[in-house]
């Protein structure tokens, strides 16, 4: 008999959005993986239908809203779609990728419908693959580069004799479970009490942008209250832009030494550039909270069962200016280590408090800006393929909930990515340009001298 | 199953080293490949498995498997 679950909180998270901003295109994760190297197209098609039987989360659909709004999920047994092959080696790469872009912005509309879309791909330049565009709601990056890896591993074992990849989790499984931990009371009151203590504590949040204090005195005009502290959301134009910008191996390497010697994370140095980046241009503010995606994704099962395990948590600190920048990394890897202990909870309803306790417009928040620091390369680690040119991209969904998010990731040769997606109708590329250049010269100047204000910092940079 | 060695099996959902291969003196961090996530995750888990309460100072000072284990027999 089927079986019919909850949305995770993960899961909510997505489809909130969808629901707030009226289209799934919001919802959208898209990726190429190519190979410079001939495919036996019948063959890696029979291995893409393979790994529709073996990760569960390709499979799972969500019903019609019953009457109350709520949707369910469940997981087909059988998906044994046609998986066509797309043509595109006539074009250059730069045609190929902006006609996969525009595959990016396709939307999954219905209930009870397949929300993902595979098609094999003959590429420019020799490169063969495929491309592969689902909704959110089923995976995050991490479960498709574990996906794209674990399809490859069943071509190799079939083309070249290699092991059969091992198996992976059963998606099923792993969603009961995590609906279970969801609804352990005792950890629930735990995780309420910790994110309901830093409100006591610290009060009502306090909006930064980007461009500045003009953005909150706005809103402020806009709803005739003086005092607000939160800034209205872009509801309407919702197109993105993108913007990347690489930090050269050398520099990143200095980066990654620094948290090494320091026993400090990768995220929280990042966490600590943006922050005092917004202190910076908001005249020295010291309470900044920035949403910080996490995720879950931490036992072998977690890891290989695919799904969407992403999640934002905001990670709110007051540190005032005189504090060194190595304290500030400290305080801010503290708050983050806490909250990694009750990321369990639903930060939906950290919202929802929010909005009981400081009556918070509706369409307001208290955050501009998002990260995602993402350690996994999109690279087929796979012995049969290590000498073997690869060409492997993600494309935007074009349709952003969030005012800039920045996607921080490794490259290949040992630098970092810096990916700033942004919301046309609040921002323009020349604030992502600053934005980037002082976060690294706050960074850069950080790791040098640790032991310099922050307000110094913010000075001299 | 010994208290230690449902303690291990816990652990050994984190990382690649099988329960009687964990020596207590293994880090967490260094040996074990343990993130901050994975560690504080770890203990949500350790609370839930055991039926404890773990204080947040404590816990965050642990580095062994031998440390955890030892605060796990005082709760």
């Amino acid at each position: 008999m089927q079986e019919f679950y909850p949305l995770t909180a993960a899961q909510k998270m997505h489809h909130n959005w969808i629901l707030k901003y009226k289209t799934q295109q919001v919802s959208g994760v898209s990726v190429v993986a190519s190979l410079k190297s001939p495919i036996d197209f019948g063959l890696f098609k029979k291995c893409i239908q393979l790994e529709l039987e073996r990760y569960g989360c390709m499979r799972v659909r969500f019903t019609k809203p019953d009457k109350n709004g709520e949707v369910k999920q469940y997981i087909v047994k059988k998906d044994t779609r046609d998986i066509p092959v797309k043509d595109l080696s006539g074009m250059s790469m730069h045609d190929a990728d902006n006609l996969m872009q525009q595959w990016a912005y396709e939307t999954f509309d219905g209930d009870d419908i397949p929300l993902c879309d595979i098609s094999m791909l003959k590429l420019p330049e020799g490169f063969n693959g495929f491309f592969i565009h689902m909704d959110h709601r089923l995976i995050d990056s991490c479960g498709l580069v574990v996906m794209i890896n674990d399809l490859m591993q069943l071509y190799t074992h079939y083309r070249f004799k290699s092991a059969y990849p091992e198996d992976l989790a059963d998606y099923e499984k792993v969603l009961a479970n995590d609906l279970k931990k969801a609804n352990n009371e005792k950890r629930f009151a735990k995780d309420k009490k910790f994110w309901d203590d830093q409100l006591d504590a610290l009060g009502e949040p306090l909006y930064s942008d980007v461009k500045g204090p003009s953005v909150l005195e706005e809103a402020r005009k806009r709803h005739g209250n003086k005092n607000l502290r939160a800034a209205d959301i872009e509801l309407e134009e919702l197109f993105v832009a993108v913007k990347d910008y690489y930090l050269e191996p050398e520099p990143t390497k200095n980066l990654l030494r620094f948290c090494m010697n320091h026993q400090l994370s990768m995220t929280n140095l990042l966490l600590l550039g943006i922050r005092t980046y917004l202190s910076k241009v908001n005249n020295g503010q010291e309470d900044i909270t920035i949403q910080n995606f996490i995720s879950r994704r931490s036992t072998h099962d977690e890891w290989t069962s695919g799904g969407s395990r992403t999640i934002m948590f905001p990670c709110r600190t007051v540190i005032p200016l005189e504090t060194d920048f190595m304290s500030a990394a400290y305080e801010i890897q503290n708050v983050q280590n806490k909250i990694y202990m009750h990321s369990n909870y639903d930060p939906a309803l950290i919202e929802e408090e929010m909005r009981r306790r400081y009556k918070t417009p509706e369409n307001t928040t208290y955050e501009s800006c998002y990260l995602t620091y993402q350690p996994m390369p999109v690279k087929m680690e796979n012995p049969h393929l290590v000498n073997i040119p690869q060409h492997s991209k993600w494309f935007a969904n074009g349709a952003a909930t969030k005012k800039m998010y920045l996607t921080v990731s490794h490259t290949e040769n040992g630098g970092m990515n810096f990916s700033y997606h942004y919301q046309t109708a609040c921002l323009e590329e020349h604030d992502m340009e600053l934005l980037y250049y002082y976060m690294m010269r706050i960074l850069f100047k950080g790791i040098a001298e640790p032991d310099m204000s922050i307000g110094e910092i913010m000075e001299q940079v | 199953m010994t208290k230690e060695m449902q303690f291990k099996t816990v652990v050994a959902q984190y990382c690649k080293v099988k329960p009687e291969d964990m020596g207590n003196d293994m880090r967490f961090r260094e040996d074990l490949g343990f993130s901050s996530l994975d560690f504080m995750s770890f203990l949500g888990e350790l609370e839930d498995t055991f039926d404890v309460e773990l204080e947040e100072e404590d816990a965050l000072k642990i580095l062994t498997v031998g440390e955890a284990l030892e605060l796990l027999e005082k709760l």
